[in-house]
C-alpha cells in the first residue's frame, strides 16, 4: 500500500470496478435473463422476449441508477458532516434530516389511518408515492429550517453537533408516540418504510432524486476548499477567509438536500454515509476534498450496487431490505480496512 | 354517494347466498328468516366443527369444553377454556383452564372478524367494548356507539387493563397468535376476565374461517341458529366452488400490489389461496408453503402481472389512475390495459369501512360467487357483485 499508485489512478480503476457492478447489478436477479440478452436490452432497448425487456428497463435499470444516487449522495454527504465536525462518527442522520424525513412520512402514513385525513388528501388530488415522498422532503425542509436556524445562533462545531443529534431524537420521539397510538397494520407500513428500499423509485421520481443529487454535489464540489480548510481548525480556516457560520450554512444545506431527497424517495438508508468517507480516506491516503468526493461517489456507488445484489438474494424470489445489507457488508468491511491500516482518523 | 345500509341489507346478503343456491339446483335453506330473531338461546344443541382447524368444542353433562388450538408445524399448543353455566360448580380435572360463564351477555372485541362473528351469530348488541371506533361497518354496532353505549379500550398490546377490568366484560376476545399465550393479557385473566384468543385469520379456507361463528355459538348458546345458518352458507360454498373449479377456462390472476419493490401475495395455504383455486382461476403460487402472504421481489411478480388475465385486490385504491399514481410501471401490466381490475371495496361506508374485512368474513359464499362472476361471467350471469367492483 505505501508504493500506492496515484490519486486520479485509483479513480480510475474505481470507475471500472464500477462499470461491472452496475453491469452485474442489472445482470442478475430473481428472473434469470441470458447475460446476452441482457447487454442486448441495455444497448439496444430491444428483444424478441417482452418480459425480459420489462425487467431489465422498468425495474433492474431505474433502480441501479437509484443505488448509484444513494450510494453517491449518502457518502458524500456523511463525508462532509464527518469534516464539518471533525468527528470520526458523524453521518448525514446526526442533523435530524432523516429524522425529519421520517417524521413526514409517519404523519401521513400513521395519520392517513385516521379516515377522515386520507379523505382529505385525496380530495387534494394527492395520492400514491408522490404524497410519502413530498411528505418527506416537506419534513427534512422542516428539520433542516430549525438546524440551520439554529446554526446561526451557535459558536462552534460540537454544540452544534450536539443540538442536531438532540433535534433528531425529539424528532423519533414524535413518531414513537404516533406510532404507540396506531394500528399495527399501519405501523406496519411504516416499518416497512424504515428498511429502505431502492426498488419503489421510477420514471419522474428518478428524474428529480437525479437533480436533487447533482444540485447537492456540485454544491458539495464546489465547497472542497473550505471543507480544506475547516480541517484544519476554524481560527486556520478563518485566517483563509473562510466565516465558519458562512460555510456551516453551505455545508448543512448541501448535505440536507442530499440525505433528504434520498430519505424521501428510499426511505433511511444507513450505514453508508458512514463508512464509506472513511474507506475513500484510507484507500486515497488524503485528506483532499478534491479527491475524497469523487473517491467517495465511487465507493458509494459501488458497495450500495453490490449491497443492492447481494439484497436480492439472487436465485430466490424475495429481496431483503437494503438497509440490513450495508450494515451487514459495510461493517466488516470497514473493520477490515481499520485493521490493515491500523488508524482511523477522522479528518 | 355511498349508502348507508341498514340490518334489511344484511339480511338480503344471506337472501343472495340463498337464491344463488336455488340458482345451482340444490335444495335451499331458508336462512334469511332467522336473522334478527329474537330467541335463540338453548341449551339443547351441539354444534360440530367441520372445516375449522383452530379450535374444537366438547359436549359434556354440564359444560362445553373449549379449546383453542396452535398449529406450529407437527406440534399443536392449546388453551382451554371451560365454558359454565351462572351458578354451576366447577368440574374436576381441569386445573389451568379459563372459566367462561355461558350464555356470555357482554363482550369487548378487537377486530371487525371479531363484530361479524358476533353479528352473524345475532349478538351484536352484547358487544360493550371495542379496541377502536374505527373500521365499524356493522349498523348495529355503529349506533350502539352513537348511543354511546359502547366503550373504547384501546387496541391489543395497548389495553386500558384498568377500564377493562371496570367493565369486567364476559369476554374478551383478543386477534394475537394464541401461542401468545395468555401471559400477555395475565391481568386481565387474574382479574376474571376470560381471554378468548381468536385466531381465525390462521385458517387455510374459507369456510373454516367462517365457522368461527359456532365459536360465538357456543358461547352464547344459539348453537342451533348459528348451525342452521352456517349449513346454507357452507352449501351454497361448497355448490359455488363446484361451479368455479369445474370452469373450462380458467383464467391467470394476480393479487395485491408491491409497495417499495416488495409484492406480498398470499402464500399457497391461505384462504386467499384456496378462494382463487375454488373460483377457477390459476393462481401462480398456490402450490406454496404458508399461510400468511409471501413477500416476493417485484421482478418475481412481474413477468406473471405482465400476462395476467385479471387483477384482483389491488389494495387503497379506488380508481385506475390511483394505480398509476402508486408507479406508473403498473400500468404495463396486462389487466390494467384490458381494465380487469377489481377491488373488495364495493361496500365502504361513510366513515371508510369496509364490510368485506367484517361481513365478507362470514360470507365466504358471496365473496366467492363475486370472484366466480368476475372470473366466469357466463356462469353466475344473475349475480350482482356485492364486496367487489371494478375499477375504473
Amino acid at each position: 500500500m505505501t508504493n500506492s499508485p496515484s490519486g486520479p489512478l485509483r479513480l480510475t480503476g474505481l470507475l471500472l470496478l464500477l462499470l461491472l457492478v452496475f453491469l452485474l447489478d442489472i445482470a442478475i436477479g430473481s428472473v434469470r435473463i441470458p447475460l446476452k440478452e441482457v447487454l442486448q436490452v441495455i444497448f439496444s432497448a430491444h428483444t424478441d422476449n417482452d418480459t425480459w425487456t420489462y425487467i431489465i428497463t422498468q425495474i433492474r435499470i431505474p433502480k441501479a441508477f437509484t443505488a448509484v444516487m444513494a450510494g453517491c449522495g449518502l457518502s458524500v454527504s456523511g463525508l462532509q458532516m464527518q469534516t464539518l465536525f471533525r468527528n470520526p462518527l458523524a453521518e448525514p442522520s446526526m442533523l435530524g434530516i432523516t429524522a425529519g424525513a421520517s417524521l413526514g412520512v409517519a404523519a401521513i402514513m400513521l395519520a392517513g389511518g385516521n379516515i377522515a385525513t386520507l379523505y382529505t388528501i385525496k380530495e387534494l388530488g394527492l395520492s400514491g408515492s408522490w404524497m410519502i415522498t413530498g411528505a418527506a422532503c416537506l419534513g427534512a425542509a422542516l428539520i433542516m429550517m430549525l438546524v440551520l436556524s439554529v446554526s446561526g445562533t451557535v459558536k462552534n462545531n460540537v454544540m452544534m453537533l450536539i443540538i442536531g443529534i438532540m433535534i433528531g431524537t425529539i424528532t423519533l420521539s414524535i413518531i414513537s408516540i404516533w406510532q404507540y397510538f396506531s394500528e399495527p397494520e399501519l405501523i406496519k407500513d411504516y416499518l416497512l418504510w424504515t428498511f429502505g428500499s431502492l426498488g419503489g423509485t421510477s420514471g419522474m421520481q428518478l428524474v428529480i432524486l437525479g437533480l436533487a443529487i447533482i444540485t447537492g454535489l456540485v454544491i458539495s464540489f464546489f465547497s472542497c476548499k473550505m471543507l480544506d480548510a475547516l480541517l484544519l481548525g476554524e481560527n486556520y480556516a478563518r485566517s483563509m477567509g473562510v466565516t465558519a457560520k458562512r460555510a456551516r450554512f453551505i455545508i448543512i444545506c448541501s448535505t440536507s438536500l442530499l440525505a433528504g431527497s434520498i430519505t424521501a424517495f428510499c426511505g433511511p438508508i444507513g450505514f453508508v454515509g458512514i463508512a464509506v468517507p472513511h474507506m475513500a480516506r484510507l484507500l486515497f491516503s488524503t485528506s483532499n476534498h478534491r479527491i475524497l468526493i469523487p473517491g467517495c461517489c465511487l465507493i458509494g456507488t459501488i458497495l450500495m450496487l453490490l449491497c443492492d445484489v447481494i439484497a436480492q438474494l439472487p436465485g430466490s424470489n424475495t429481496v431483503l431490505p437494503i438497509n440490513i445489507i450495508t450494515a451487514l457488508v459495510g461493517a466488516p468491511a470497514v473493520i477490515w480496512i481499520i485493521l490493515r491500516k491500523n488508524n482511523l482518523r477522522a479528518y | 354517494m355511498k349508502k348507508k345500509i341498514s340490518a334489511f341489507n344484511i339480511c338480503s346478503l344471506i337472501l343472495t347466498g340463498a337464491l344463488l343456491l336455488n340458482g345451482c339446483g340444490q335444495p335451499a335453506t331458508t336462512a334469511a328468516d332467522s336473522t334478527g330473531s329474537p330467541g335463540g338461546d338453548s341449551d339443547t344443541a351441539r354444534t360440530v366443527i367441520r372445516y375449522a382447524r383452530g379450535f374444537t368444542i366438547e359436549y359434556h353433562d354440564h359444560y362445553k369444553l373449549l379449546h383453542i388450538l396452535n398449529h406450529m408445524g407437527e406440534k399443536v399448543d392449546t388453551l382451554e377454556y371451560l365454558l359454565l353455566r351462572k351458578d354451576a360448580a366447577l368440574p374436576p380435572g381441569y386445573p389451568h383452564a379459563q372459566v367462561i360463564r355461558i350464555p356470555v351477555q357482554t363482550m369487548v372485541v378487537m377486530s371487525s372478524m371479531h363484530v361479524a362473528l358476533a353479528d352473524f351469530a345475532g349478538v351484536a348488541d352484547r358487544i360493550t367494548g371495542l379496541g377502536s371506533f374505527q373500521y365499524i361497518y356493522s349498523p348495529i354496532v355503529r349506533s350502539n356507539i352513537k348511543a354511546g353505549k359502547l366503550t373504547q379500550v384501546g387496541l391489543d398490546g395497548n389495553l386500558n387493563n384498568e377500564l377493562l377490568i371496570t367493565m369486567h366484560p364476559g369476554i374478551l376476545m383478543a386477534s394475537s397468535n394464541p401461542d401468545a399465550g395468555s401471559g400477555k393479557y395475565k391481568t386481565l385473566t387474574d382479574a376474571g376476565i376470560p381471554v378468548v384468543m381468536n385466531a381465525e385469520w390462521l385458517e387455510t379456507t374459507p369456510l373454516g374461517r367462517a365457522e368461527w361463528v359456532k365459536l360465538l355459538a357456543a358461547l352464547t348458546d344459539r348453537e342451533a341458529l348459528v348451525d342452521k345458518k352456517f349449513d346454507s352458507v357452507e352449501q351454497a360454498y361448497n355448490s359455488l366452488a363446484q361451479l368455479g373449479a369445474g370452469a373450462k377456462q380458467k383464467p391467470r390472476v394476480i393479487i395485491g400490489m408491491p409497495y417499495k419493490g416488495t409484492w406480498f401475495t398470499p402464500a399457497g395455504e391461505s384462504y386467499m389461496s384456496r378462494f382463487l383455486l375454488d373460483a377457477g382461476a390459476v393462481y401462480k403460487w398456490s402450490a406454496t408453503r404458508g399461510i400468511g402472504s409471501l413477500s416476493l421481489n417485484f421482478e418475481t411478480v412481474a413477468p406473471e402481472a405482465l400476462q395476467s388475465d385479471y387483477w384482483l385486490n389491488v389494495g387503497y385504491v379506488d380508481t385506475k389512475k390511483e394505480i398509476t399514481a402508486q408507479d406508473e410501471r403498473y400500468g404495463s401490466f396486462k389487466p390494467y390495459k384490458t381494465g380487469q381490475l377489481y377491488n373488495y371495496n364495493a361496500r365502504v361506508n361513510d366513515i371508510g369501512s369496509n364490510d368485506y374485512w367484517e361481513s365478507g368474513g362470514v360470507n365466504p359464499d358471496v365473496v366467492l360467487a363475486d370472484m366466480i362472476r368476475i372470473l366466469h361471467p357466463e356462469l353466475l350471469p344473475d349475480h350482482r357483485l356485492v364486496y367487489y367492483k371494478q375499477l375504473q
